[in-house]
């Protein structure tokens, strides 16, 4: 081995890791697109719906607040660091990162760091600016809560956009794709879980990934006691982690070529 | 070009038989070369020869389908990071983050390669590539040759072992060619050992101690310039293409073939 003037050494992870945390954490400041998706989007939502007598119509103040926090988890992780990620395997960002020492799961890590911090964020601002315009009473133990299901939203959704990236290769496609998965599971989650389509797509809906989360969100702000229901909305978010968390590895690529 | 002394020391980098496909189409068969300490090395082809996934291989972006591939006696393969930490590496087509300024990048790739990088040093660094009064711009924001010098510049950040220059000159300006040329001068004094593929035969000639032709993904010949070129005067191929006395571009395209390359 060599032994002179020339570096050598294999560099600290921890300073690798930190300078990639630094860095995303400024690409996630700088890019404006993701903020407005994770928290002004469910804000604007919240105030609008707080005027007149939309609160009862659209369902009461619990399944709102529930419908903003699960609406800025699922814009900004399936739109925003699906796209983000997509884009900079497109123009090549990914493959300089990937000669250097850094390991590829440190890389994507970062990423998956920095984007559940920012959801996390967003989704306390969201349940407290929620709370406050729409006369919700939320203790310590609730807020820690939506925290922790806040968690599980972005992780479900952030493996959903993984799994996309890895199966689609152009950034266009990953575009219009990722749109209409987002309208689809809105409109399953909210449609579908309010009985109108049916018995059937009710089922379904409830274990939809929108509908299991607003299902864990809406019975913690109601301050419902812990039921079956929650216990399978909870167990179908982890399934949907699991199930697409592995096709993202499985067929992720690092380049669009 | 400075006289290498190539057997004194083990190679810093040693391929041998390295065989990479993509799906059924093997794009490099059976290439062989060795790199020595202090050298600048040039793989010289046509488009699609097989130069950029040569590269690619070493820089344990795409695994080979059989081969060694030694980096300062590492494999790649069994200790990929151990080999990467070596290895500065420019790609054909550098991109870095968009929303990052210069000295965020200069940051960021110091950290990946272990150097930790006080502003005074970054604008220091900068100052010597002629970049300072672009320390708060982005990438994007950058001239082609000022493009080129920073991605130069993050890839000898930690003085790698091993510099690999994917086409560093393409689509510079003359002024910024030979700016780059010196540089890569500099860098093999400082104690690099240097890879560089070209389409340039000029650049070739100019700057690397030993060059290797391949197409299809088979190396046809190597040795210095001045050697290929005696040692394929008299071939046929070369002759019929040659005005004159036989060039290392009447080699290259004798060798290769007249053929227009997409």
């Amino acid at each position: 081995m060599t032994n002179t003037g020339v570096n050598t050494a294999r560099p600290p992870r921890g300073l690798a890791m930190s300078s990639l945390l630094r860095a995303d954490s400024i690409v996630m400041l700088n890019s404006k697109t993701s903020l407005v998706l994770s928290a002004l989007l469910p804000i604007v939502i919240l105030v609008v719906t707080s005027f007149g007598k939309g609160q009862s119509r659209l369902g009461g103040s619990s399944l709102l607040v529930s419908l903003a926090l699960t609406l800025g988890l699922l814009t900004s992780c399936l739109l925003g660091y699906t796209l983000a990620l997509a884009h900079d395997r497109e123009i090549g960002v990914l493959q300089r990162l990937r000669v250097t020492p850094a390991p590829n799961w440190m890389i994507i890590t970062s990423r998956l760091v920095v984007q559940v911090a920012t959801n996390l964020l967003a989704s306390i601002i969201v349940v407290i600016v929620g709370a406050i315009v729409h006369g919700l009473a939320l203790n310590v133990g609730q807020y820690l809560l939506v925290i922790a299901i806040a968690v599980i939203g972005a992780a479900m959704f952030l493996a959903i956009g993984q799994a996309l990236v890895g199966l689609v290769q152009s950034t266009n496609a990953i575009s219009a794709i990722g749109r209409l998965l987002m309208i689809f599971l809105l409109l399953l989650g909210l449609l579908g879980g309010s009985g109108i389509l049916g018995d059937t797509m009710k089922t379904i809906a409830d274990w939809s990934p929108v509908g299991a989360l607003l299902t864990l969100f809406s019975d913690l702000l109601n301050q419902s006691a812990w039921s079956g229901q929650d216990t399978s909305s909870l167990l179908a978010c982890v399934g949907y982690i699991v199930v697409f968390t592995s096709i993202g590895i499985r067929w992720f690529r690092w380049n669009s070529r | 070009m400075s006289e290498v002394n190539m057997p004194a020391q083990p190679p810093v980098l040693d391929i041998s038989g390295l065989r990479v496909a993509y799906g059924e189409r093997t794009v490099v068969d059976g290439v062989s070369f060795q790199i020595h300490r202090g050298e600048i090395f040039g793989l010289l082809g046509p488009n699609g020869a097989g130069k950029t996934s040569t590269l690619s291989a070493i820089e344990g972006l795409v695994s080979p389908k059989s081969g060694q591939l030694l980096v300062d006696g590492l494999d790649v393969r069994q200790e990929p990071l151990e080999a990467k930490a070596r290895l500065g590496v420019q790609l054909q087509s550098s991109s870095f983050q968009a929303e990052l300024t210069i000295q965020q990048i200069a940051r960021l790739y110091g950290g990946l390669y272990g150097v930790k990088l006080s502003r005074e040093q970054i604008r220091e660094s900068m100052r010597t590539i002629g970049l300072e009064q672009e320390l708060g711009k982005r990438f994007k924001q950058l001239s082609g040759g000022q493009q080129q010098r920073l991605a130069l510049f993050i890839a000898t950040i930690h003085n790698p072992l091993l510099l690999l220059l994917d086409e560093p000159t393409a689509g510079l300006d003359p002024q910024s060619r030979r700016g780059l040329w010196r540089r890569i001068e500099e860098l093999r004094g400082e104690g690099n050992s240097i890879l560089l593929t070209t389409h340039s035969m000029e650049e070739a000639q100019a700057v690397c101690d030993r060059v290797a032709i391949i197409d299809h993904g088979v190396l046809l010949t190597i040795g210095r310039p001045s050697e290929l070129i005696d040692k394929h005067r008299d071939d046929p191929r070369v002759l019929s293409v040659a005005h004159g006395a036989p060039t290392l571009e009447d080699v290259f395209i004798g060798l290769t073939g007249s053929e227009i390359r997409d």
